[in-house]
C-alpha cells in the first residue's frame, strides 16, 4: 500500500458544533489531526470604523452590541476608558452596581458554557438542566435592567437604574437557589464517568504554552496560571471585594470546566458581598460631551478572559480611534496548539473549551445592510 | 512604574522619545522606529512584560502609529508606540519573540496596510477572499461610503 497523504477536513463556517461561524481547515492523518488553519472574520461588522463615526454617547450603544453574552464586559470597559479620558469619577454606589451586574453576567455566561460543553460531550441532560437553572439569572437581568440579553444599564457617568429593595430580596433568593444547583453540577462534572471520559486529558495545554501563546481567562487558569484581571489590575469595586482566583492543574477541557463552575460559586459570593456592602447615594453623574486629547487603555476580566479597550481622543465629541481586543482572539493561537495531535472526534469539545465568542472577536470591516431587530413580548 | 521607565530610558537612550504615566499601572511610551524592535525585545525578555495584549494601529494622516500593549504580571500595562510613514509602512515582526504577535500583526496589515518584515504567514486574517488589493478599511481616506460600495460590488 504505502501511500500516505493527509485529508483536509473543512470545519465551518456552518457546523453543528459551532455556535458562531468560523472556519477551521483540519489536516487529518487517519484519525489524528496534524495541522489546523483557522480563518476568521465571518462576523465582521465594521465596528472599529463605526466607533469613529459616532459621538461617545452614541458609541456606548455600539460597544454594547459587540457581543450578546459579554455585553456587560464591553460596556464596563467602554465606560471606564471613556470616563478616564473625560476625567469623570462615578459614584461608589454605581461602582458596586456595575460589579454586581458584571458578576451576574459571568454567571449567565459560564452556565451557558457548561451547558454547551455538556452538549458537545454528548451529555444533553446536563445541558438542559443547566439552562433551566440559568433562567434564574436571566429573569433577574430582566427585572434589574429590563432586558435578558442587552441591558443598557452601564452608561457614561454611572448606571441608569438603581436596585430596589424588593429586587435585592429576589437576587438573594436567586443566588441561594443557583448556588445549590451549581454545587450539584460541580459534583456531576467531577464524578460522571461519561463526561470525564470526554473531557479529562482532552485538549492538553501546558502552562508554558498557555503563557507563551498569550492565552487568557479560564483557558489560562485551567492550566494552573493564577491570572485574573479583577485581582491583578482591579477596576470598578473589585479592589474592595474579597474573592478567590480559581485555577486548575488539569490543563485539559475538564480543568477549564471545573474552573468556570467554581468561578460561578465565587461570583455568587461577590454578588452577596456587594449587596451587603452596597453604598448609598447617587447612581450617576453627568459626563461632559467631549474628551480632551489623550489616550487610555482599559482592561476587564470578561467571562472569556482579558478584554482590552483602547481609545485615543482628539478633543472632540468623537473618538479618533477606538480599539477592541476580545479574549477569544487571544485564545486562538493556544487553541490551534491544543488542536494538533488530537482525535477528530475531540474537535468540538476542544473548540468549545475556550468558550469561543466569535462575534466579539471579529467586529471590524463592513456593517451589513441587514440589521437584526429583536422584539420582546410585553408580559 | 518609574523604575520601569528609568530602565527603558537607560536602555534606549535617545530613541526613547516621550513617556506618559497616565495613571497607576498605565505607561504610554513612544520610541523611535530604529530601535523599536529592541525596545519590545527588552520589555518582553528583560523587564518581564510577558504578555502581549494586542497591537493597535492608528492612522494619523501622513503616518501610521502602532501601539504594542504589553502587560507585566497581568497588572501594569506598558503601551510602546512607534510611528512609520504611511507610504512606506514597514516594521520588523516581533512574532519570533512573542508568537501570538502574528495574529495581531496580520490584523494591522489587513486593516491599515502596514507590512511586517519577517512575518511567516501574511495571509489575510479578517478581510474576505477577493477583497481588492490596496484597500485598507481603517485608513481615514477610506470612507464608510467607499467601503459599502466595495461590499455591494462584490455581490
Amino acid at each position: 500500500m504505502g501511500y500516505s497523504s493527509t485529508i483536509k477536513v473543512p470545519f465551518g463556517p456552518q457546523h453543528p458544533a459551532l455556535k458562531e461561524p468560523e472556519h477551521f481547515l483540519f489536516e487529518v492523518d487517519g484519525d489524528t489531526v496534524v495541522n489546523v488553519t483557522p480563518r476568521i472574520g465571518y462576523v465582521h461588522r465594521g465596528m472599529e470604523k463605526a466607533f469613529e463615526l459616532g459621538t461617545y454617547s452614541h458609541d456606548l450603544y455600539l460597544a454594547e452590541r459587540v457581543c450578546g453574552i459579554c455585553t456587560i464586559a464591553h460596556t464596563t470597559s467602554y465606560t471606564q476608558v471613556v470616563e478616564e479620558r473625560m476625567g469623570v469619577e462615578i459614584p461608589p454606589r454605581a461602582r458596586y452596581i456595575r460589579t454586581l451586574i458584571a458578576e451576574l453576567e459571568r454567571l449567565q455566561s459560564h452556565s451557558l458554557w457548561v451547558g454547551i460543553v455538556a452538549h458537545e460531550a454528548g451529555f444533553d441532560t446536563l445541558f438542559m438542566y443547566v439552562w433551566r437553572d440559568r433562567e434564574v439569572v436571566m429573569n433577574l437581568f430582566e427585572e434589574l435592567t429590563g432586558g435578558r440579553v442587552l441591558h443598557a444599564i452601564n452608561t457614561l457617568g454611572g448606571v441608569r437604574r438603581d436596585i430596589a429593595p424588593e429586587a435585592v430580596t429576589r437576587i438573594r433568593a436567586g443566588m441561594d437557589y443557583f448556588e445549590n444547583r451549581t454545587k450539584e453540577y460541580l459534583r456531576v462534572i467531577r464524578t460522571e464517568k461519561t463526561f470525564l471520559k470526554r473531557t479529562s486529558g482532552v485538549g492538553i495545554l501546558k502552562p508554558r504554552d498557555a503563557t507563551g501563546l498569550g492565552a487568557v481567562g479560564p483557558t489560562l487558569r485551567g492550566s494552573g496560571i493564577r491570572n485574573d484581571v479583577r485581582v491583578d489590575d482591579p477596576y470598578i469595586a473589585y479592589d474592595e471585594i474579597p474573592f478567590n482566583t480559581v485555577t486548575s492543574d488539569g490543563c485539559d477541557v475538564l480543568g477549564r470546566t471545573v474552573v468556570r463552575a467554581e468561578e460561578m460559586l465565587e461570583s455568587i459570593g461577590i454578588i452577596r458581598y456587594a449587596l451587603d456592602h452596597m453604598p448609598g447615594g447617587a447612581i450617576r453623574v453627568r459626563p461632559p460631551r467631549s474628551a480632551p486629547p489623550g489616550e487610555s487603555l482599559s482592561r476587564v476580566e470578561a467571562p472569556r478572559g482579558e478584554l482590552v479597550h483602547y481609545v485615543r481622543s482628539n478633543g472632540t465629541a468623537k473618538p479618533e480611534r477606538y480599539k477592541v481586543r476580545a479574549p477569544t482572539l487571544a485564545n486562538i493561537p493556544s487553541l490551534c496548539k491544543t488542536l494538533i495531535g488530537i482525535h477528530v472526534a475531540d474537535i468540538p469539545v476542544i473548540l468549545a473549551g475556550i468558550d469561543p465568542c466569535f462575534a466579539c472577536m471579529d467586529r471590524m470591516l463592513i456593517v451589513d445592510r441587514n440589521t437584526m431587530e429583536k422584539r420582546y413580548l410585553e408580559r | 512604574m518609574s523604575e520601569i521607565v528609568e530602565k527603558l530610558q537607560g536602555h534606549l537612550k535617545s530613541d526613547f522619545l516621550e513617556v506618559t504615566l497616565q495613571r497607576e499601572r498605565r505607561i504610554f511610551a513612544r520610541v523611535g522606529a530604529g530601535s523599536f524592535r529592541e525596545a519590545v525585545r527588552y520589555a518582553i525578555l528583560e523587564l518581564g512584560f510577558g504578555h502581549l495584549s494586542t497591537i493597535t494601529g492608528i492612522d494619523l494622516g501622513g503616518e501610521v502609529e502602532l501601539l504594542y500593549h504589553l502587560a507585566y504580571k497581568n497588572a501594569t500595562a506598558l503601551s510602546l508606540s512607534v510611528r512609520v510613514p504611511k507610504g512606506e509602512a514597514l516594521l520588523p515582526t516581533i512574532s519570533d519573540i512573542m508568537p501570538n504577535a502574528a495574529i495581531y500583526e496580520r490584523e494591522v496589515h489587513d486593516l491599515l496596510g502596514v507590512r511586517f518584515e519577517g512575518l511567516q504567514d501574511t495571509s489575510p486574517l479578517l478581510l474576505p477572499d477577493g477583497w481588492p488589493e490596496g484597500v485598507y478599511p481603517l485608513r481615514k481616506e477610506q470612507t464608510y461610503g467607499d467601503l459599502h460600495e466595495i461590499k455591494l460590488r462584490r455581490g
